[in-house]
């Protein structure tokens, strides 16, 4: 694998490393974001209907 | 960097530029489809709308049972947020990021936000209403719940409708505005009309599990809609480090400088007090037909679609004049003045005991606030100070949503206390009603006169001589 560390490589998507890395946090903070209302939803489910019973 | 994250680094880097949300290198002018694909998140703003203020406002009350003070409450929840529309705006203007993206960042968090509101949404409301084994647990917690879902759609839909407004400005240049926001307005009310269609049919047969499809299913169409939006609307800009550690001016700062502009002050006091005047009567239309001059349901539903009707009337002939060369303040002047007309027709057919002449008025006050609410936010858009469109489409939305909240509440308010105060004894049952429509047309006025100062006769800035 290339090296990672050329911070000014722009790799063929056309993004450089740390550009790449912008768009990758904001996968994941929307990941996390998903995390946290299924956590919620599945709360609230439970408190209306203890796993559908 | 943990090693998962750098084996999804390499498969972002690995990817052909086509399956990255980035446009194209920018071109002269941004393509009809491209701004079509944009006006989506109009949609998903008037479903959500449409949602919690129409369709969950009767669900709540009807078959959950829950009380209407609670529901009010929680329906007027969205409307707090509606200020911080201009920070909203103002951040996204001086957001700084390497990729050179403003608006795309907002939108994304801003989807996120309102599809976490959907997905809680009816668990919150079935909790709420004390269903299942809810009875259980303490009230605060489905009334806690329910608050923080309608929260988070009302920031969701604020932050997405601010942002969207702003790259739109950003995308296109002064003479094809007038079109931009006409289709902006259109899809708002599409959104609205057929979600509003959709969501009667689906809960004619109301069950919890129905609700729970209906509100998720909405967070799911909302977040595909806002993703086929954004993509590929903002290019990649490189920055330079400097430019990337340069300073950007607080939120004081900028209003300050926004301040500044031609007339800012006067321009936001008239759409204030212009969509206030529009807005009173929107929930006292039904009533006053039902009520006053005995027509049934089926018929007053219809004059909430001549509403509508009446608005797509204005905005069509709004994009028209205006693409011609109008003033844009000139035009949304002209449109209190159509709204006068069709508020006198409505007063005016009381007496005369003529539901034709209270639809022609409704019409005609739809067209008005049509042209009012086209020419102000094509004037919010053309009158943007340099590197500030999303302060300026902030201030023009934090008014406006504002401004369009306090109006509902002060209609039904003051409808209510001309009844109980026994004002006006001789007009019977109808004087609650008079009372706002005539306090409308006071607003229209005063409106009127705010904005005649910024008037600028026709042809000044372009074609039409």
């Amino acid at each position: 694998m290339d090296n990672l560390d050329d911070p000014n490589r722009v790799w063929p998507t056309g993004l450089t490393i740390k550009e790449s890395e912008a768009l990758h946090r904001h996968v994941i903070d929307g990941a996390r974001v998903f995390f946290a209302i299924s956590v919620f939803a599945h709360l609230l489910a439970y408190i209306y209907s203890p796993w559908l019973k | 960097m943990n090693s998962i994250s750098q084996k999804a680094m390499r498969a972002w880097v690995g990817l052909g530029p086509r399956f990255l949300p980035f446009a194209d290198a920018a071109s002269a002018e941004v393509p009809l489809s491209r701004l079509l694909r944009l006006s989506l998140v109009q949609v998903s703003v008037g479903m959500s709308l449409v949602l919690m203020v129409g369709t969950l406002n009767r669900v709540m009350i009807v078959e959950l049972g829950i009380s209407a003070g609670l529901v009010a409450t929680m329906i007027a929840l969205p409307v707090l947020f509606a200020p911080f529309r201009a920070l909203i705006g103002q951040s996204s203007d001086t957001h700084v990021s390497v990729l050179g993206w403003k608006r795309v960042p907002f939108l994304f968090n801003g989807t996120m936000v309102q599809f976490g509101g959907l997905a809680l949404m009816p668990f919150a409301l079935l909790v709420l209403s004390g269903g299942g084994a809810a009875k259980d647990y303490p009230v605060w917690i489905g009334q806690a719940a329910a608050a923080l879902s309608f929260l988070l759609v009302g920031a969701g839909v604020h932050t997405t409708q601010t942002v969207v407004l702003a790259l739109a400005t950003d995308l296109t240049s002064e003479d094809r505005r007038p079109k931009v926001v006409g289709l902006m307005y259109v899809m708002l009310l599409v959104g609205t009309i057929a979600s509003a269609l959709i969501f009667g049919h689906l809960l004619e047969e109301f069950t919890p599990g129905r609700l729970i499809q209906v509100i998720q299913g909405t967070a799911v169409v909302t977040i595909t809609l806002n993703g086929i939006a954004l993509w590929k609307q903002e290019s990649l800009k490189r920055m330079t480090a400097a430019e990337l550690a340069a300073p950007q001016p607080s939120f004081r700062d900028s209003v300050r400088r926004y301040m500044q502009g031609e007339a800012a002050r006067r321009r936001l006091v008239a759409v204030g007090l212009g969509t206030m005047a529009f807005g009173m009567q929107d929930v006292l239309l039904e009533p006053y037909g039902g009520e006053i001059l005995g027509l049934s349901v089926a018929d007053t539903t219809k004059l909430t679609a001549a509403l509508a009707g009446g608005g797509l009337i204005g905005f069509a002939a709004a994009s028209h004049v205006l693409s011609r060369g109008a003033d844009a303040f000139t035009m949304a002047g002209l449109g209190t003045l159509v709204g006068i007309l069709g508020f006198a027709g409505v007063i005016a057919a009381a007496p005369a005991g003529s539901p034709m002449l209270f639809a022609a008025g409704v019409i005609v006050i739809g067209a008005g606030g049509g042209l009012f609410g086209h020419g102000t936010l094509t004037a919010a858009m053309n009158y943007a100070p340099e590197g500030q469109a999303g302060l300026a489409l902030g201030a023009w939305g934090a008014i406006q949503a504002t401004a369009a909240g306090l109006g509902i509440a002060v209609g039904g308010l003051l409808r209510d206390a001309a009844m109980s105060i026994g004002a006006l004894e001789g007009l019977g049952a109808a004087r609650g009603y008079m009372i706002v429509y005539a306090t409308e047309i006071v607003l229209l006025l005063a409106t009127f006169a705010a904005m005649s100062s910024l008037f600028r006769p026709a042809g000044n800035q372009s074609t039409r001589g």
